[in-house]
């Protein structure tokens, strides 16, 4: 009866319930009047039970089927997400798919609280059998949990998009030079084909107007660090001595930005790094209860072996038995000492 | 990692009357020239206060802007008429030059209120802050809280690793010790009953 793990079907047992309902009307119109009118509102309970119980079930396979569309929606994000090169980024498709996914998470979200609200107030309206209540309370906990991994999934294809962007990122570091460090923010690289050419094919004197040119379609929103390019200019015309580009193009926000996203990775691997340590001492802690439990049992049997050793040697050493047995010993030196002389 | 000086300067921006070719005026300078030779250090100081006055003048109100002078980058931030330049070597990050200038502003403004918008001429009074600003932010990390604490999760994030290394040594040490205690549960079982035996059984001699 309860869902099979992966599918979103439910079987609608509204039929059986209804044929229950009425056996028990049967039932109930073999009582005498005095509880008809007890019989009354307790028939108009299992049909209005039953039209809840079908409104239950439909709400149930809705939000199943919203989780099963969700999460081919991700698998499609997650297909986009790996096939991304360092050219050809359909970041626009992926950021789209990103918010409608959002979107649809959040709404069955509310859905399946709604859902379990539902159940809440069918279990404490009591006029329920008890598979009922187990049935719709295993289909909430059910739904939740799908819906919980489907989150999940979410967040994992949307760190492996990040990690394939900083690969991306590290990659065009390799090959293009200084002045290519304005694509630092991936999100908003816009052209990043543009910016490799320009940078690569231009000579020292030259970049100058190269990079205004390729700086100020890349940064519309950018701090107004277009600008040093060009009054700097006159600036390093009248200094004699050998100037150098500056990669002035790094923009002071998009480098503060940077380092926050880096301390926010930084803080999540540490997270996992801990969370790997508690395991692996909650691990380590069985073992050590093992070979507690393994000390027990020696110390048991080691006491135990003492203590008849002990009992053994009181045996041994007691006179007792020694007396006996050098009794008999004697008498039967004595009965073959008799019969062989006498 | 070095700084080689910190300056204060008043743009000639909005709030002068003449507004156009005037210098801007120096209003606070701290510079360590000690490594240049003797006989250099007065040129250096010049050529130091040269370059302020003119990044300074160009630029703009609310910009930051770097340039590169021979080993030296120049950092200026102009905010409101009020220019903070740092000269500092190449490898002191960025950023890190860009906050301390922050502070230095935020500072001088604290201190002075807006007294500095009327000085016409160079101010050689020293100002402390500055000057105990210039050594103890030779030191990235200290003007950059960012930095410090990228560094201080770089640093656990070590500490961490070598735990988790441990703890995976003591582990397989567990395992072993695991191993032993039941081999002498096992012997010690033997024992039991090889005594139990040699007592109870058929009384030989």
């Amino acid at each position: 009866m309860n869902p099979r793990p992966g599918q979103t079907s439910y079987r609608d047992r509204t039929q059986e319930f209804l044929k229950a309902v009425e056996n028990f009307k049967k039932s109930f119109a073999s009582i005498p009047d005095a509880t008809s009118s007890i019989a009354a509102p307790k028939f108009e309970g299992p049909k209005s039970a039953a039209s809840i119980q079908s409104e239950f079930s439909r709400r149930a396979s809705q939000i199943g089927l919203g989780i099963h569309q969700t999460s081919q929606k991700l698998a499609k994000l997650a297909k986009l997400a790996k096939k991304t090169s360092v050219f050809d980024d359909p970041t626009v498709q992926i950021q789209e798919l990103t918010a409608v996914i959002k979107q649809d998470i959040t709404a069955l979200n509310s859905a399946v609280v709604d859902l379990q609200l539902l159940c809440n107030s069918q279990n404490e309206s009591g006029n329920m059998s008890r598979d009922t209540t187990n049935h719709s309370t295993t289909v909430v906990d059910n739904l939740k949990t799908r819906l919980m991994s489907a989150t999940k999934e979410f967040k994992e294809v949307l760190t492996m998009r990040t990690e394939n962007l900083k690969v991306h990122e590290n990659r065009r570091q390799l090959f293009s030079s200084s002045a290519s460090k304005e694509a630092t923010n991936p999100f908003l690289r816009q052209r990043p084909l543009v910016s490799r050419g320009s940078n690569d094919s231009a000579s020292p004197p030259a970049p100058w107007e190269n990079d205004s040119t390729a700086s100020a379609p890349l940064f519309p929103r950018r701090k107004l660090n277009g600008d040093p390019s060009s009054s700097t200019q006159p600036l390093i015309q009248q200094q004699q001595q050998q100037q150098q580009m500056v990669p002035a193009q790094d923009s002071y926000m998009q480098s503060r930005a940077e380092a926050l996203q880096n301390v926010e990775s930084t803080i999540h691997e540490l997270s996992n790094i801990f969370t790997q340590l508690a395991t692996m001492v909650s691990q380590q802690g069985e073992l050590a209860i093992r070979i507690d439990e393994n000390m027990d049992d020696t110390l048991t049997n080691v006491e135990g072996a003492q203590g008849a050793l002990l009992k053994y040697l009181n045996s041994i050493s007691s006179n007792r038995w020694l007396m006996i047995k050098i009794f008999f010993v004697l008498m039967v030196f004595l009965m073959i000492f008799l019969f062989f002389v006498a | 990692m070095k700084i080689t000086a910190l300056l204060l300067l008043r743009t000639a921006g909005d709030y002068s009357s003449s507004s156009g070719p005037s210098d801007p005026v120096v209003l606070a300078n701290a510079s360590d020239v000690s490594h240049f030779g003797y006989f250099q250090r007065m040129a250096a100081k010049e050529f130091i206060l040269f370059v302020a006055r003119t990044v300074a003048k160009r630029t703009p109100p609310g910009q930051r802007q770097s340039v590169q002078h021979e080993e030296y980058k120049v950092h200026s931030y102009n905010r409101n008429g009020l220019c903070a330049l740092a000269f500092m070597d190449d490898h002191y990050p960025v950023r890190s030059a860009f906050s301390l200038l922050n502070k230095v502003l935020d500072e001088y403004q604290k201190t002075f209120g807006d007294s500095w918008r009327v000085q016409q001429t160079d101010s050689n009074q020293p100002w402390p802050f500055l000057t105990e600003a210039f050594t103890k932010f030779q030191d990235p990390a200290e003007a950059d809280k960012l930095l410090k604490i990228q560094r201080d999760l770089d640093e656990t994030k070590i500490l961490l690793h070598k735990t988790i290394d441990n703890v995976l040594a003591r582990g397989e040490k567990l395992d072993s010790l695991v191993e032993k205690s039941s081999d002498l549960s096992a012997a010690s079982q033997m024992f039991y009953k090889q005594a139990r035996k040699t007592n109870q059984c058929c009384t030989l001699l």
